[in-house]
Protein backbone atom coordinates (compact mmCIF):
# COMPACT_ATOMS: atom_id res chain seq x y z
CA UNK A 1 0.00 0.00 0.00
CA UNK A 2 1.36 3.38 -0.95
CA UNK A 3 -1.60 5.49 0.10
CA UNK A 4 -0.97 8.76 1.86
CA UNK A 5 -1.47 8.91 5.54
CA UNK A 6 -4.42 11.09 6.54
CA UNK A 7 -3.49 14.58 7.64
CA UNK A 8 -3.48 14.64 11.41
CA UNK A 9 -5.71 17.28 12.93
CA UNK A 10 -3.45 17.76 15.94
CA UNK A 11 0.16 19.00 16.21
CA UNK A 12 2.51 18.11 13.36
CA UNK A 13 4.62 15.74 15.47
CA UNK A 14 1.58 13.61 16.35
CA UNK A 15 1.86 11.39 13.26
CA UNK A 16 1.97 8.10 15.13
CA UNK A 17 -1.47 7.63 16.66
CA UNK A 18 -1.56 7.06 20.36
CA UNK A 19 -2.91 3.65 21.23
CA UNK A 20 -6.13 4.03 23.19
CA UNK A 21 -5.80 2.98 26.81
CA UNK A 22 -8.27 0.46 28.11
CA UNK A 23 -9.65 1.23 31.52
CA UNK A 24 -12.30 -0.35 33.75
CA UNK A 25 -15.92 0.83 33.75
CA UNK A 26 -18.39 -0.33 36.37
CA UNK A 27 -21.81 -1.45 35.19
CA UNK A 28 -24.98 -1.21 37.27
CA UNK A 29 -28.16 -2.81 36.06
CA UNK A 30 -31.88 -2.69 36.81
CA UNK A 31 -33.82 -5.87 36.19
CA UNK A 32 -37.31 -4.43 36.31
CA UNK A 33 -39.09 -1.13 36.88
CA UNK A 34 -38.86 -0.10 40.53
CA UNK A 35 -35.86 -2.29 41.36
CA UNK A 36 -32.69 -0.74 42.73
CA UNK A 37 -29.73 -0.39 40.38
CA UNK A 38 -27.41 -3.23 41.36
CA UNK A 39 -23.76 -3.68 40.52
CA UNK A 40 -23.48 -6.15 37.65
CA UNK A 41 -19.74 -6.18 37.04
CA UNK A 42 -17.23 -4.30 34.95
CA UNK A 43 -15.97 -3.98 31.38
CA UNK A 44 -12.69 -2.75 29.92
CA UNK A 45 -13.06 -0.03 27.27
CA UNK A 46 -11.11 2.94 25.90
CA UNK A 47 -13.98 5.44 26.17
CA UNK A 48 -17.62 5.85 27.17
CA UNK A 49 -19.08 4.94 23.77
CA UNK A 50 -17.42 1.54 23.64
CA UNK A 51 -17.98 1.09 27.37
CA UNK A 52 -21.71 1.51 26.72
CA UNK A 53 -21.54 -1.00 23.84
CA UNK A 54 -19.75 -3.59 25.92
CA UNK A 55 -22.01 -3.03 28.93
CA UNK A 56 -24.97 -3.64 26.63
CA UNK A 57 -23.43 -6.85 25.31
CA UNK A 58 -22.23 -8.22 28.65
CA UNK A 59 -25.15 -7.22 30.84
CA UNK A 60 -28.07 -6.71 28.48
CA UNK A 61 -27.88 -8.96 25.45
CA UNK A 62 -30.11 -11.63 27.03
CA UNK A 63 -32.81 -9.06 27.83
CA UNK A 64 -31.88 -9.35 31.52
CA UNK A 65 -31.77 -5.58 32.11
CA UNK A 66 -34.12 -2.68 31.45
CA UNK A 67 -31.56 0.01 32.34
CA UNK A 68 -27.80 0.20 32.68
CA UNK A 69 -25.56 2.76 34.37
CA UNK A 70 -22.00 2.78 33.12
CA UNK A 71 -19.48 4.63 35.28
CA UNK A 72 -15.77 5.12 34.74
CA UNK A 73 -14.17 3.44 37.74
CA UNK A 74 -11.79 6.40 38.12
CA UNK A 75 -14.83 8.68 38.57
CA UNK A 76 -16.05 6.75 41.58
CA UNK A 77 -15.31 8.30 44.97
CA UNK A 78 -13.77 5.38 46.81
CA UNK A 79 -13.97 5.44 50.61
CA UNK A 80 -12.37 2.53 52.42
CA UNK A 81 -10.81 4.32 55.40
CA UNK A 82 -11.17 2.26 58.60
CA UNK A 83 -11.06 5.42 60.74
CA UNK A 84 -14.17 6.63 58.89
CA UNK A 85 -16.03 3.37 58.49
CA UNK A 86 -14.96 1.10 61.33
CA UNK A 87 -14.07 3.38 64.31
CA UNK A 88 -12.70 1.53 67.30
CA UNK A 89 -15.34 2.52 69.91
CA UNK A 90 -18.69 0.78 70.25
CA UNK A 91 -21.16 2.63 68.07
CA UNK A 92 -24.04 0.19 68.39
CA UNK A 93 -26.22 2.95 69.87
CA UNK A 94 -26.31 4.49 66.39
CA UNK A 95 -28.05 1.45 65.00
CA UNK A 96 -31.83 1.71 64.63
CA UNK A 97 -32.24 -0.92 67.36
CA UNK A 98 -30.37 1.28 69.84
CA UNK A 99 -28.96 -0.21 73.09
CA UNK A 100 -29.93 -3.71 74.04
CA UNK A 101 -32.55 -3.04 76.79
CA UNK A 102 -33.70 -6.59 77.53
CA UNK A 103 -31.52 -7.24 80.58
CA UNK A 104 -32.05 -3.76 82.10
CA UNK A 105 -35.84 -4.05 81.66
CA UNK A 106 -35.93 -7.48 83.25
CA UNK A 107 -33.97 -6.22 86.25
CA UNK A 108 -36.26 -3.16 86.63
CA UNK A 109 -39.41 -5.31 86.45
CA UNK A 110 -38.05 -7.69 89.06
CA UNK A 111 -37.29 -4.75 91.40
CA UNK A 112 -40.81 -3.33 90.93
CA UNK A 113 -42.47 -6.74 91.27
CA UNK A 114 -44.12 -6.53 87.82
CA UNK A 115 -44.59 -9.29 85.29
CA UNK A 116 -43.65 -8.88 81.69
CA UNK A 117 -46.74 -7.52 79.88
CA UNK A 118 -48.54 -10.04 77.70
CA UNK A 119 -48.56 -9.66 74.00
CA UNK A 120 -51.39 -7.46 72.83
CA UNK A 121 -54.31 -9.35 71.36
CA UNK A 122 -54.75 -9.19 67.61
CA UNK B 1 -47.66 -24.82 8.31
CA UNK B 2 -48.08 -23.47 4.83
CA UNK B 3 -49.07 -19.87 4.34
CA UNK B 4 -50.17 -18.06 1.26
CA UNK B 5 -48.54 -14.99 -0.19
CA UNK B 6 -49.22 -12.80 -3.15
CA UNK B 7 -46.61 -11.98 -5.77
CA UNK B 8 -45.69 -15.61 -6.42
CA UNK B 9 -42.02 -16.23 -7.02
CA UNK B 10 -41.02 -12.70 -6.09
CA UNK B 11 -41.62 -13.22 -2.40
CA UNK B 12 -39.55 -16.41 -2.39
CA UNK B 13 -36.58 -14.80 -4.08
CA UNK B 14 -36.84 -11.83 -1.72
CA UNK B 15 -36.93 -14.00 1.42
CA UNK B 16 -34.14 -16.25 0.15
CA UNK B 17 -31.88 -13.31 -0.66
CA UNK B 18 -32.46 -11.64 2.72
CA UNK B 19 -32.09 -14.87 4.70
CA UNK B 20 -28.93 -15.89 2.85
CA UNK B 21 -27.43 -12.42 3.41
CA UNK B 22 -28.05 -12.61 7.17
CA UNK B 23 -26.92 -16.24 7.35
CA UNK B 24 -23.63 -15.67 5.53
CA UNK B 25 -22.64 -12.45 7.29
CA UNK B 26 -23.60 -14.07 10.61
CA UNK B 27 -21.33 -17.04 9.96
CA UNK B 28 -18.48 -14.84 8.70
CA UNK B 29 -18.67 -12.67 11.82
CA UNK B 30 -18.83 -15.72 14.07
CA UNK B 31 -15.32 -16.52 12.80
CA UNK B 32 -14.13 -13.89 15.31
CA UNK B 33 -15.32 -15.84 18.32
CA UNK B 34 -12.26 -16.41 20.48
CA UNK B 35 -9.92 -14.15 18.50
CA UNK B 36 -11.50 -10.66 18.43
CA UNK B 37 -9.28 -7.72 19.45
CA UNK B 38 -10.30 -7.76 23.14
CA UNK B 39 -12.53 -9.97 25.27
CA UNK B 40 -15.38 -7.44 25.38
CA UNK B 41 -15.33 -7.06 21.60
CA UNK B 42 -15.21 -10.84 21.24
CA UNK B 43 -18.48 -11.07 23.14
CA UNK B 44 -19.98 -8.13 21.23
CA UNK B 45 -19.11 -9.52 17.79
CA UNK B 46 -20.24 -13.04 18.75
CA UNK B 47 -23.52 -11.58 19.97
CA UNK B 48 -23.99 -9.61 16.74
CA UNK B 49 -23.27 -12.76 14.74
CA UNK B 50 -25.92 -14.60 16.76
CA UNK B 51 -28.38 -11.78 16.06
CA UNK B 52 -27.79 -12.11 12.31
CA UNK B 53 -28.21 -15.89 12.46
CA UNK B 54 -31.42 -15.33 14.44
CA UNK B 55 -32.67 -13.02 11.69
CA UNK B 56 -31.73 -15.64 9.11
CA UNK B 57 -33.64 -18.31 11.09
CA UNK B 58 -36.76 -16.13 11.16
CA UNK B 59 -36.56 -15.41 7.43
CA UNK B 60 -35.85 -19.06 6.53
CA UNK B 61 -38.79 -19.98 8.75
CA UNK B 62 -41.07 -17.68 6.79
CA UNK B 63 -39.77 -19.11 3.52
CA UNK B 64 -40.25 -22.65 4.83
CA UNK B 65 -43.86 -21.88 5.80
CA UNK B 66 -44.44 -20.45 2.38
CA UNK B 67 -42.95 -23.36 0.46
CA UNK B 68 -43.96 -26.19 2.80
CA UNK B 69 -40.36 -27.16 3.52
CA UNK B 70 -38.05 -27.04 6.52
CA UNK B 71 -35.92 -24.04 7.53
CA UNK B 72 -32.86 -26.19 8.30
CA UNK B 73 -33.13 -27.89 4.92
CA UNK B 74 -33.13 -24.51 3.17
CA UNK B 75 -30.24 -23.23 5.26
CA UNK B 76 -27.98 -26.28 5.07
CA UNK B 77 -28.93 -28.64 2.28
CA UNK B 78 -28.15 -26.54 -0.78
CA UNK B 79 -25.01 -26.58 -2.88
CA UNK B 80 -22.83 -23.41 -2.72
CA UNK B 81 -24.03 -22.25 -6.16
CA UNK B 82 -27.65 -22.27 -4.95
CA UNK B 83 -27.17 -19.63 -2.26
CA UNK B 84 -28.41 -16.14 -3.15
CA UNK B 85 -26.56 -13.85 -0.76
CA UNK B 86 -24.88 -10.72 -2.11
CA UNK B 87 -21.31 -11.10 -3.40
CA UNK B 88 -20.36 -8.33 -0.96
CA UNK B 89 -20.33 -11.11 1.63
CA UNK B 90 -17.98 -13.39 -0.33
CA UNK B 91 -14.63 -11.93 0.70
CA UNK B 92 -13.87 -14.14 3.68
CA UNK B 93 -13.61 -12.94 7.23
CA UNK B 94 -10.42 -10.97 6.56
CA UNK B 95 -8.89 -8.73 9.20
CA UNK B 96 -10.82 -6.56 11.66
CA UNK B 97 -10.87 -3.64 9.22
CA UNK B 98 -12.36 -5.86 6.49
CA UNK B 99 -15.04 -7.10 8.89
CA UNK B 100 -15.97 -3.56 9.91
CA UNK B 101 -15.94 -2.27 6.30
CA UNK B 102 -18.16 -5.15 5.17
CA UNK B 103 -20.50 -4.70 8.12
CA UNK B 104 -20.81 -0.98 7.35
CA UNK B 105 -21.65 -1.57 3.68
CA UNK B 106 -24.04 -4.40 4.50
CA UNK B 107 -25.80 -2.80 7.49
CA UNK B 108 -26.41 0.46 5.67
CA UNK B 109 -27.76 -1.42 2.63
CA UNK B 110 -29.89 -3.68 4.82
CA UNK B 111 -31.33 -0.60 6.56
CA UNK B 112 -32.46 0.84 3.20
CA UNK B 113 -33.94 -2.52 2.21
CA UNK B 114 -35.76 -2.93 5.54
CA UNK B 115 -37.16 0.58 5.28
CA UNK B 116 -38.56 -0.31 1.85
CA UNK B 117 -40.26 -3.36 3.40
CA UNK B 118 -41.64 -1.52 6.44
CA UNK B 119 -45.42 -1.36 6.38
CA UNK B 120 -45.52 -3.65 3.34
CA UNK B 121 -48.75 -5.28 2.29
CA UNK B 122 -47.82 -8.85 3.26
CA UNK B 123 -48.32 -8.97 7.05
CA UNK B 124 -46.02 -11.92 7.93
CA UNK B 125 -43.01 -10.13 6.43
CA UNK B 126 -44.01 -6.63 7.53
CA UNK B 127 -44.35 -7.87 11.15
CA UNK B 128 -40.94 -9.54 11.06
CA UNK B 129 -39.31 -6.47 9.48
CA UNK B 130 -40.62 -4.34 12.36
CA UNK B 131 -38.67 -6.55 14.78
CA UNK B 132 -35.52 -6.74 12.65
CA UNK B 133 -35.34 -2.95 12.37
CA UNK B 134 -35.24 -2.59 16.15
CA UNK B 135 -32.31 -5.00 16.49
CA UNK B 136 -30.43 -3.58 13.54
CA UNK B 137 -30.37 -0.19 15.26
CA UNK B 138 -27.73 -1.43 17.69
CA UNK B 139 -25.80 -3.07 14.85
CA UNK B 140 -25.54 0.32 13.16
CA UNK B 141 -24.32 1.97 16.38
CA UNK B 142 -21.64 -0.69 16.73
CA UNK B 143 -20.34 -0.50 13.19
CA UNK B 144 -20.48 3.31 13.04
CA UNK B 145 -18.35 3.70 16.13
CA UNK B 146 -15.77 1.20 14.89
CA UNK B 147 -15.64 2.62 11.38
CA UNK B 148 -14.95 6.17 12.52
CA UNK B 149 -12.31 4.94 14.95
CA UNK B 150 -10.41 2.93 12.34
CA UNK B 151 -10.70 5.65 9.71
CA UNK B 152 -9.56 8.44 12.03
CA UNK B 153 -6.91 6.52 13.96
CA UNK B 154 -4.22 7.06 11.34
CA UNK B 155 -1.38 4.58 10.86
CA UNK B 156 -2.04 0.92 10.18
CA UNK B 157 -5.72 0.97 11.14
CA UNK B 158 -6.55 3.60 8.52
CA UNK B 159 -4.40 1.94 5.86
CA UNK B 160 -6.17 -1.36 6.46
CA UNK B 161 -9.71 0.01 6.49
CA UNK B 162 -9.09 1.88 3.23
CA UNK B 163 -7.68 -1.26 1.67
CA UNK B 164 -10.78 -3.16 2.79
CA UNK B 165 -13.12 -0.62 1.14
CA UNK B 166 -11.07 -0.83 -2.06
CA UNK B 167 -11.34 -4.62 -2.06
CA UNK B 168 -15.10 -4.51 -1.44
CA UNK B 169 -15.85 -1.61 -3.81
CA UNK B 170 -16.74 -3.72 -6.91
CA UNK B 171 -19.25 -5.80 -4.90
CA UNK B 172 -20.39 -3.11 -2.46
CA UNK B 173 -23.80 -2.53 -4.07
CA UNK B 174 -24.69 -6.18 -4.71
CA UNK B 175 -27.26 -6.26 -1.90
CA UNK B 176 -29.40 -4.35 -4.43
CA UNK B 177 -29.05 -6.90 -7.24
CA UNK B 178 -32.48 -6.98 -8.93
CA UNK B 179 -34.49 -10.02 -7.84
CA UNK B 180 -36.45 -12.46 -10.00
CA UNK B 181 -40.11 -11.50 -9.72
CA UNK B 182 -39.25 -8.07 -8.36
CA UNK B 183 -41.84 -6.09 -10.39
CA UNK B 184 -44.61 -8.23 -8.84
CA UNK B 185 -43.30 -7.42 -5.33
CA UNK B 186 -43.43 -3.71 -6.04
CA UNK B 187 -46.85 -3.96 -7.68
CA UNK B 188 -48.23 -5.90 -4.69
CA UNK B 189 -46.97 -3.21 -2.28
CA UNK B 190 -44.60 -5.60 -0.48
CA UNK B 191 -41.46 -3.74 -1.59
CA UNK B 192 -41.74 0.06 -1.76
CA UNK B 193 -39.46 0.51 -4.77
CA UNK B 194 -37.33 -1.51 -7.21
CA UNK B 195 -33.82 -2.49 -6.08
CA UNK B 196 -32.26 -0.03 -8.54
CA UNK B 197 -34.04 2.84 -6.80
CA UNK B 198 -33.09 1.53 -3.36
CA UNK B 199 -29.49 1.29 -4.54
CA UNK B 200 -29.53 4.97 -5.53
CA UNK B 201 -30.97 5.89 -2.12
CA UNK B 202 -28.27 3.84 -0.38
CA UNK B 203 -25.46 5.43 -2.43
CA UNK B 204 -26.74 8.87 -1.47
CA UNK B 205 -27.01 7.82 2.19
CA UNK B 206 -23.48 6.44 2.60
CA UNK B 207 -21.62 8.99 0.47
CA UNK B 208 -21.37 11.74 3.12
CA UNK B 209 -20.10 9.32 5.79
CA UNK B 210 -17.46 7.82 3.53
CA UNK B 211 -16.41 11.22 2.19
CA UNK B 212 -16.16 12.57 5.73
CA UNK B 213 -13.90 9.69 6.72
CA UNK B 214 -11.86 9.91 3.48
CA UNK B 215 -12.73 6.32 2.56
CA UNK B 216 -13.22 4.88 -0.94
CA UNK B 217 -16.88 4.38 -1.80
CA UNK B 218 -18.67 1.71 -3.81
CA UNK B 219 -17.67 1.28 -7.46
CA UNK B 220 -19.70 3.39 -9.87
CA UNK B 221 -22.71 2.15 -11.76
CA UNK B 222 -25.56 -0.06 -10.68
CA UNK B 223 -24.89 -3.42 -9.04
CA UNK B 224 -24.13 -6.27 -11.44
CA UNK B 225 -27.20 -8.26 -12.54
CA UNK B 226 -25.48 -11.44 -11.29
CA UNK B 227 -24.48 -9.90 -7.95
CA UNK B 228 -26.03 -12.79 -6.01
CA UNK B 229 -24.33 -15.56 -7.99
CA UNK B 230 -20.82 -16.87 -8.58
CA UNK B 231 -19.77 -16.99 -4.96
CA UNK B 232 -16.19 -18.23 -5.31
CA UNK B 233 -13.68 -20.07 -3.15
CA UNK B 234 -14.04 -18.09 0.09
CA UNK B 235 -17.74 -18.93 0.26
CA UNK B 236 -17.13 -22.58 -0.61
CA UNK B 237 -14.84 -22.80 2.38
CA UNK B 238 -17.41 -21.13 4.64
CA UNK B 239 -20.14 -23.41 3.27
CA UNK B 240 -17.98 -26.42 4.15
CA UNK B 241 -17.69 -25.05 7.70
CA UNK B 242 -21.36 -24.35 8.30
CA UNK B 243 -22.65 -27.58 6.73
CA UNK B 244 -20.01 -29.79 8.40
CA UNK B 245 -22.00 -30.86 11.45
CA UNK B 246 -25.24 -31.48 9.60
CA UNK B 247 -23.39 -33.41 6.88
CA UNK B 248 -21.71 -35.59 9.52
CA UNK B 249 -25.04 -37.28 10.31
CA UNK B 250 -27.70 -36.46 7.70
CA UNK B 251 -31.22 -36.63 9.05
CA UNK B 252 -30.19 -36.57 12.71
CA UNK B 253 -32.58 -34.85 15.10
CA UNK B 254 -31.02 -32.23 17.37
Amino acid sequence: MTREQPVAAGPAEATVPEAPVLEPWEVFRQEKEGDAMRHGGSVMAPDEVLAAHYARELYGRRQESIRLWVVRRADIVDIADADLLQPPLDRSFKKPGGYVMRDKLAAARAAAGQAKPKARPG
Amino acid sequence: MTIAAPAGLGIESLLRSMADDEFVIGFSDSEWTGIAPILEEDIAMSSLAQDELGHAAALYGLLADLTGTDADAIAYDRQPAEYRHARLLDHGRGDWAMTIARRFLYETADAVRLEALTGGSWAPLADLVGKLVREERYHRMHVDTWLSRLARAGGEATVRVRAAFETLAPDAATVFTPLPGEPALVEAGILAAPMRELEAAWRAAVAPTLRGLDLPGPARGPAAADGREGHGAAFEWLWGEFTMVRASDPGATW
